[in-house]
């Protein structure tokens, strides 16, 4: 595996303008109306996340990121939408972000028909659809390749677990085998409120939504119909945007956890001085420095293998996944030890931070899981 | 100009892989992949091999005799060699005095001193540590009282590295006493020949003798021989740890020691030892990654300054956990230690042929995160200097 694209893109990244744009906009935009203290009411409210952001989010254009720009979009690459999920990590933002924004809209572009494209993209852009990915069907915390759920004769039948922000989505991508084509893994659109469709909505430990759902004979629409294993194969891809996606998230919330433990070190005082005084503190506090620099390196290291789609790419990206997983979770359990009894707090960020990362770390393949996918030796 | 970089890099790597295959000393080649100590003899052989390419001070001004490399190129070629199982690059002349020499030194010392070092045909030893004075330098106390056109030193260097076979050591003194210990150093150049030097060596854990004590009474060094002001001596002091800790990354070496447990592990069935190699690869790619952006933020000026330490802490840490695996997964081979054997003229009285210089290794490397600054240093400088605790 050569990281020779580090420089390349490292060199000539500070000029990418509409990635610069992007994370200006994010920045203001979230500054002045998604604090701490304005979230709490969105996490209360009926799709425990904020209406008002979303419809923002549109305004602003970034639910239109990934479209082509004859759909009013940017047509940028997923990893362009990097600054979106540092954010989604860096400010715990509760929008389906990673389920609509990127996933879906990644498969729609990928597998999606003309008519069908036209009918979805617009209202993608403009906020008034937001799809949800239903393919998790165990508990056990992997990227499946295969699954139960079943398609015959244009309709549905199965059950999928924990489908993020299932609980709100307008519409479902789900997985399942097409018995009408030699049972090979298909997906398939479902409208949330079909006849068929059962759903059992329940919060996530961020306080984000989710689903677990059941089809029993639910009507389901094809993509565009393709030989070989185009569905499959969009999947697999749209996996590995996800992990990628999720370091990105991963980086915000180890970027804001270490500022914010930092400066707690700094003005917290016990014994007369500040308890970032104490070595045993400031090495831990280090580590923490540490590993922030390594998954800002690992990161952009994976979304440069994605991008450019290069043969070692799994490699990479389940390596990244794997070591941003550990780290996320060290950062989130110092910066509570670190902060002390208001640590553990609800009413503090930190907590929440804390609750994220778990959730982020499960999300879509666990570090077990792509560690062992990244252990695959490489010359056997 | 990015490209242009990454293509002499990468032609860079070409070559040097060219010359690992076709122009390395064999003999050269299998003891240090072994890990076998090599002698003075041969670590010139290898020096010189090197700068037949001109590659020993590649990372030089061309007007020194060097190339003229970039970061890139420096690291590359670093990464290279290590990869190859090649010996240690001898630093002490090229990496270290060379560069201090020709920024701060006198044209007098550009002459006399730069051209030996480029051919490898005079041995320097690194004059810093002292029995009092370890990770906190500013400690030293080895004086240097002026005398007409001399200095009169006298004092006690430790952990000098090859002292046993240097011609010179660049050595820091105090010429005066000041309100700050970092003030009133200043930096000599001392011939090992001169009077009242005196080499004791010291034998490490690995059994062989790497290290020395350095004796200096009365000894007297021409004032000529001082580089930089007197008193500046701490300003070069720190320029050269900077350069010793930024390319430290041993990032080539690390791949070799991994490939060898790799191949080590495929003759057994155990899941325990498999699971601790994945996460030692792991590490090995996120060290990768850094170091690559590490590089590109030097290219772009965008450094934090605790980037050298980060490297320095999670090389050395992740390398000496390496090689406690690789013992680990030697057996009884890696408790069987003949030191008889570990110079390359027999094989180890237990397991494969590489068995006794990997245990030696291990052994030697628990220094790694004691010397340069230990890894408790490397921590305290990022404690201090980056996240202002």
């Amino acid at each position: 595996v050569t990281l020779r694209f580090s420089i390349d893109a490292a060199a000539a990244g500070g000029t990418d303008e509409m990635v610069a744009l992007l994370r200006e906009s994010i920045e203001r935009y979230t500054a002045d109306n998604y604090s701490f203290e304005q979230r709490w009411a969105a996490l209360r409210s009926a799709h425990r996340y904020s209406e008002k952001a979303w419809s923002d989010y549109a305004a602003l254009g970034w639910l239109a990121l990934r479209l082509p720009e004859d759909s009013g979009g940017l047509a940028a690459r997923a990893t362009a939408t990097a600054p979106l999920m540092e954010a989604v990590g860096a400010k715990l933002l509760l929008e389906p972000i990673l389920a609509s924004v990127i996933l879906c809209t990644g498969l729609v572009l990928k597998r999606a028909s003309a008519s069908q494209r036209s009918e979805i993209l617009p209202r993608l852009a403009d906020g008034s659809l937001r799809l949800a990915l239903a393919h998790q069907e165990s508990l056990q915390a992997g990227a499946p390749t295969s699954c139960a759920c079943e398609y015959r004769r244009g309709v549905l039948y199965g059950n999928k677990v924990a489908v993020l922000h299932g609980d709100c989505a307008d519409q479902f991508i789900v997985s399942a085998k097409n018995i009408d084509a030699g049972g090979k893994l298909s997906l398939f659109l479902v409208d949330a409120t079909a006849p068929g469709v059962a759903c059992r909505a329940f919060p996530l430990l961020d306080g984000r939504g989710a689903a677990n759902l059941s089809f029993a004979g639910a009507a389901a629409q094809s993509f565009e119909p393709a030989a070989l294993d185009a569905d499959a194969e969009a999947l697999a891809e749209c996996m590995q945007e996800a992990a990628v996606a999720l370091c990105s998230e991963a980086f915000g919330v180890i970027r804001v956890l270490n500022a914010t433990t930092l400066q707690y070190l700094k003005v917290r005082k016990q014994f007369g001085k500040a308890i970032g005084s104490n070595q045993a503190l400031q090495h831990r506090m280090v580590e923490m420095y540490m590993l922030e620099q390594e998954v800002r390196a690992f990161t952009l290291s994976a979304q440069r293998a994605l991008q450019a789609g290069e043969d070692g790419r799994a490699r990479i990206i389940s390596g990244a996944r794997a070591f941003t997983c550990g780290a996320v979770r060290h950062v989130a359990a110092e910066a509570v030890q670190m902060h002390g009894g208001i640590g553990i707090t609800d009413e503090l960020d930190v907590s929440h931070y804390y609750r994220r990362a778990q959730v982020l770390g499960t999300l879509f393949g666990n570090r077990d899981f792509h560690l062992a996918r990244f252990g695959v030796p490489r010359h056997s | 100009m990015s490209a242009d970089v990454w293509q002499r890099a990468e032609q860079l790597r070409g070559e040097i892989r060219e010359f690992v295959r076709t122009s390395m000393p064999s003999d050269i080649l299998r003891k240090s992949s072994q890990h076998l100590t090599l002698n003075k003899d041969e670590y010139v052989r290898w020096m010189q091999a090197l700068q037949s390419r001109g590659w020993a001070v590649g990372h030089w001004p061309s007007e020194y005799g060097g190339l003229g490399w970039s970061t890139l190129e420096r690291f590359v070629f670093e990464d290279e060699l290590g990869r190859a199982g090649c010996p240690w690059i001898i630093p002490f002349g090229v990496k270290y005095v060379g560069p201090v020499i020709y920024t701060f030194g006198s044209e007098a010392q550009k002459e006399r001193f730069l051209p030996p070092i480029v051919t490898a045909q005079e041995w320097w030893a690194q004059g810093y540590s002292e029995p009092g004075a370890g990770s906190d330098l500013s400690g030293l106390r080895t004086t240097a009282i002026r005398d007409g056109d001399h200095y009169i030193v006298n004092g006690q260097k430790a952990w000098t590295t090859y002292a046993q076979w240097a011609d010179w050591m660049f050595c820091l003194v105090r010429t005066s006493r000041e309100e700050r210990p970092q003030q009133g150093i200043s930096f000599l150049l001392i011939d090992m020949r001169s009077t009242g030097v005196s080499v004791q060596p010291v034998r490490t854990m690995d059994m062989c003798h790497h290290v020395n004590e350095v004796w200096l009474q009365n000894v007297r060094v021409p004032v000529a021989n001082r580089v930089g002001a007197e008193g500046d001596g701490w300003a070069l002091a720190r320029f050269l740890l900077v350069n010793e800790r930024t390319y430290g990354s041993g990032l080539g070496e690390s791949k070799f020691a991994l490939e060898r447990l790799e191949a080590l592990a495929a003759k057994q069935n155990n899941a325990a030892l498999r699971a601790r190699i994945v996460e030692l690869d792991l590490r090995l790619l996120a060290l990768e990654c850094v170091s690559y952006q590490t590089l590109a933020d030097m290219m772009t000026g965008v450094e934090t300054g605790g980037e050298a330490s980060l490297l320095k802490v999670r090389a050395s840490e992740m390398y000496q956990d390496i090689l406690e695996a690789t013992v680990d997964a030697l057996g009884y081979a890696g408790i069987a230690f003949d030191a008889e054997t570990l110079h390359g003229e027999a094989p180890p009285p237990l397991g494969p042929d590489d068995a006794g210089g990997i245990v030696r290794y291990h052994l030697y490397n628990r220094a790694a995160t004691i010397y340069g600054g230990s890894a408790e240093i490397q921590r305290n400088i990022i404690a201090k200097s980056v996240l202002g605790l």
